[in-house]
């Protein structure tokens, strides 16, 4: 039976038979391989304090490549010190102390080790989900993914995931960069996947000046996608029109005057009605300080009457402002049609 | 030339849950599919029938399975604001391979197999049992989940319910589809009594275009001739109504084709509904149907939560086509499938009071109603 102390010796062995210490410089380590796309997105500021203080405590883990070391785990880490040395503006001469896998370790080995060692310390971001799967599809075999990895990465096997991420992959650096920041949702990125690549720069012009965030965001985005689909034209086309439909409705409007404008074009005959209501309520003069909404979306038949008092004298005026109300403007107002 | 005896679905491999083996139904489809691949597989639950999914294409599997629970389900009409006519459900399948992009049921089944439940002895004394309440009427049918004769020619099953409901006197039964495998319809010898065999309508752009491999309009309406002949009553349904460029023409044109090929007295009723969804349901039908557009309308969120065009489209649709329909046949019967009354009272000028009345309306169009002992 194994003791508790063979299985360290047996573990320790295993470490030192596969993994090396060992230094380098930063220079020698290729920052643009993503063989192990375990990092992407802004750095916390918590790891650059930590870094700066007291300097990288766990060494990262290398693996000799054609340009240069890849990063296996700690791209953060190594990603902040040297920032950290460009911005001194000077080169670190010394040596970087770190953990060199062998290359009797297998692509495939190292990229669980990594995924787990990742998976211990912190949540991905929906683009390193993203390229973490992309990347294993072209390491593991399709049950391999799906057994192991997708579940790791806690993405489901319904296909919409699968192409959420193949999506994110062809994104635009500026457009993943929102969706690692978490200002782009999930149910946006499905959207915007079925959009040329001219219409994802012209909505991300949009974004820039309205400064929308993801539910907005992904409301605004809906509502073009649904135009487009109804008109049946590119999102391209219908993208310009609406920018150049907000420009002419003038920029005072903001957030609430782009989400209005396609609210009108998508909602021509609701739009219509509610317009419809108000003229109304304005030809009967309606009491002022009582309130009559129609039903919401003036679906159903019940209108909501509202007003608010301070005491028995208020309560008494809205009363009879409420029975001096003709009962035919009501009817007029409560008309549908 | 149409084929009346054809399936529209011919699986290529059946699984078969392995206590469903032994009966007769089982037994008797597995003998129309001999070059099938028949796999044994244990009790269907939503975890193996997931792993299934993976394993075989839904596309070309049926599943043969056993049915637990009640075959007998009230049609699941939604919020009290929306009238709904009360009709019974007969469980006997899951699915089917027409491939509508509309269909409601993509975002609703979580098993992805076309299934037939063969314990048809089961559903048929537990239909025994349910109509030996006196005094009550039933309009039972079988389309809700499935289509009723899709793969009617594998599985013979309107055969079967018509030697139940041909004597059955305080019950009818509808059979909906959107297929023309009425070989089994026509070539029955027995007592049809009151059943009605119904047909889906639409515009025909939209049938060419949403509706999969479903039969044309003129096709539908050529079997629809057809059981009339052999004295079936004819249901139509025109659900879901789609409002889109060019609907008048289109809509005008099925209405005029209908009445090519049957009379107004040939007709039963006729159900009209808006299209309709639930809002989870506008991604699946997305990811399932990449090319429509139907979900792109101007939809709002209707008092039972699901998804429906602003009253105002609502009302211009029923108005045109209840106005269509009533140059050709004046005095049949119009309802709205799961409609507010304030549209009933818009378009007919009346509206039922409740759901019991709308179910009285249409009971009231059945003879056996009538001859029912009170």
């Amino acid at each position: 039976m194994l003791q508790s102390q063979d299985h360290i010796t047996v573990k320790k062995s295993l470490f030192m038979n596969d993994l090396m210490s060992d230094t380098c410089l930063l220079s020698a380590i290729d920052f643009a391989d993503r063989t192990f796309p375990f990092s992407y997105g802004l750095l916390p500021d918590s790891l650059s304090a930590s870094i700066a203080k007291v300097g990288l405590l766990q060494p990262p883990l290398l693996k000799a490549g054609e340009n240069g070391y890849k990063i296996v785990c700690g791209r953060r880490r190594l990603e902040v010190l040297r920032n950290q040395v460009l911005r001194q503006g000077c080169g670190r001469t010394s040596g970087l102390e770190v953990c060199l896998a062998s290359a009797k370790i297998s692509a495939q080995e190292l990229f669980r080790r990594a995924l787990w060692d990742n998976l211990a310390i912190r949540e991905f971001n929906p683009v390193e989900v993203a390229d973490i799967y992309t990347a294993a599809l072209s390491l593991f075999s399709r049950a391999e993914v799906e057994q192991e990895i997708m579940p790791a990465l806690k993405l489901p096997l319904r296909s919409r995931f699968q192409q959420r991420c193949q999506a994110l992959a062809g994104f635009s650096r500026e457009l993943r960069d929102l969706v690692a920041a978490g200002i782009v949702d999930g149910e946006t990125v499905d959207l915007l996947r079925e959009w040329p690549e001219a219409a994802q720069t012209i909505l991300l012009e949009i974004l820039a000046d309205f400064g929308l965030r993801r539910n907005k965001l992904r409301e605004v985005v809906s509502r073009m996608d649904d135009l487009a689909r109804r008109d049946r034209c590119s999102p391209l086309v219908f993208l310009q029109a609406v920018r150049k439909g907000v420009a002419a409705e003038g920029e005072s409007g903001g957030v609430e005057g782009l989400r209005q404008y396609l609210k009108t074009l998508l909602y021509p005959h609701l739009s219509a009605a509610q317009l419809e209501f108000a003229r109304r309520q304005a030809k009967f003069a309606w009491p002022a300080g009582l309130c009559l909404e129609p039903p919401p979306d003036f679906e159903g038949g019940r209108f909501r009457l509202s007003f608010t008092f301070t005491d028995a004298q208020e309560w008494a005026r809205a009363c009879d402002r409420l029975t001096a109300t003709a009962r035919e403007d009501i009817e007029e107002l409560c008309r549908r049609g | 030339m149409v084929d009346y005896s054809r399936s529209l679905f011919r699986p290529t491999t059946v699984l078969v849950e392995d206590e469903a083996a032994t009966y007769p139904l089982t037994q008797s489809i597995l003998s129309r599919l001999p070059e099938a691949e028949v796999i044994a597989v244990t009790r269907p639950t939503s975890e193996n029938l997931s792993l299934l999914g993976r394993r075989f294409s839904p596309r070309t599997t049926l599943l043969l399975a056993l049915h637990r629970g009640r075959f007998l389900k009230a049609c699941p009409g939604t919020a009290e604001s929306y009238r709904c006519c009360l009709y019974q459900i007969l469980h006997l399948g899951l699915g089917c391979n027409i491939g509508c992009s509309y269909c409601v049921l993509q975002g609703y089944l979580n098993n992805p197999f076309i299934t037939q439940f063969v314990n048809l002895d089961d559903a048929l004394a537990e239909l025994d049992r349910e109509l030996a309440r006196p005094g009550v009427f039933y309009r039972i049918g079988t389309g809700e989940f499935t289509d009723s004769l899709f793969m009617d020619p594998l599985t013979g099953l309107a055969t079967r319910l018509l030697d139940y409901f041909g004597r059955a006197q305080n019950a009818i039964l509808e059979l909906k589809t959107k297929s023309v495998a009425i070989a089994g319809l026509l070539d029955y010898a027995g007592e049809i009594g009151e059943t009605v065999v119904s047909w889906s309508m639409n515009a025909p752009s939209v049938c060419a275009r949403e509706e999969g491999h479903a039969a044309t309009i003129v096709e539908r309406l050529q079997a629809a001739a057809l059981c009339r002949q052999r004295g079936y009553r004819i249901g139509l349904h025109f659900d879901p109504l789609l409002y889109f460029p060019g609907w008048e023409e289109e809509y005008q044109q099925t209405v005029a084709a209908i009445f090519e090929y049957l009379k107004g007295d040939d007709i039963i009723w006729i159900s009209i509904g808006a299209f309709r969804f639930m809002p989870q349901v506008k991604e699946v039908l997305r990811d399932n149907h990449p090319r429509t557009n139907i979900t792109a309308g101007e939809f709002i969120r209707g008092i039972d939560g699901k998804q429906r065009y602003f009253s105002a489209i609502r009302r211009q649709l029923y108005r045109f086509l209840v106005n269509q329909i009533k140059l050709y046949a004046p005095n049949v019967f119009i309802y709205f499938c799961m409609e507010d009354q304030y549209l009933w009272r818009d378009t007919f000028g009346f509206a039922p009071v409740d759901n019991q009345e709308l179910s009285h309306w249409l009971d009231q169009c059945c003879h056996r109603y009538h001859n029912l002992p009170q």
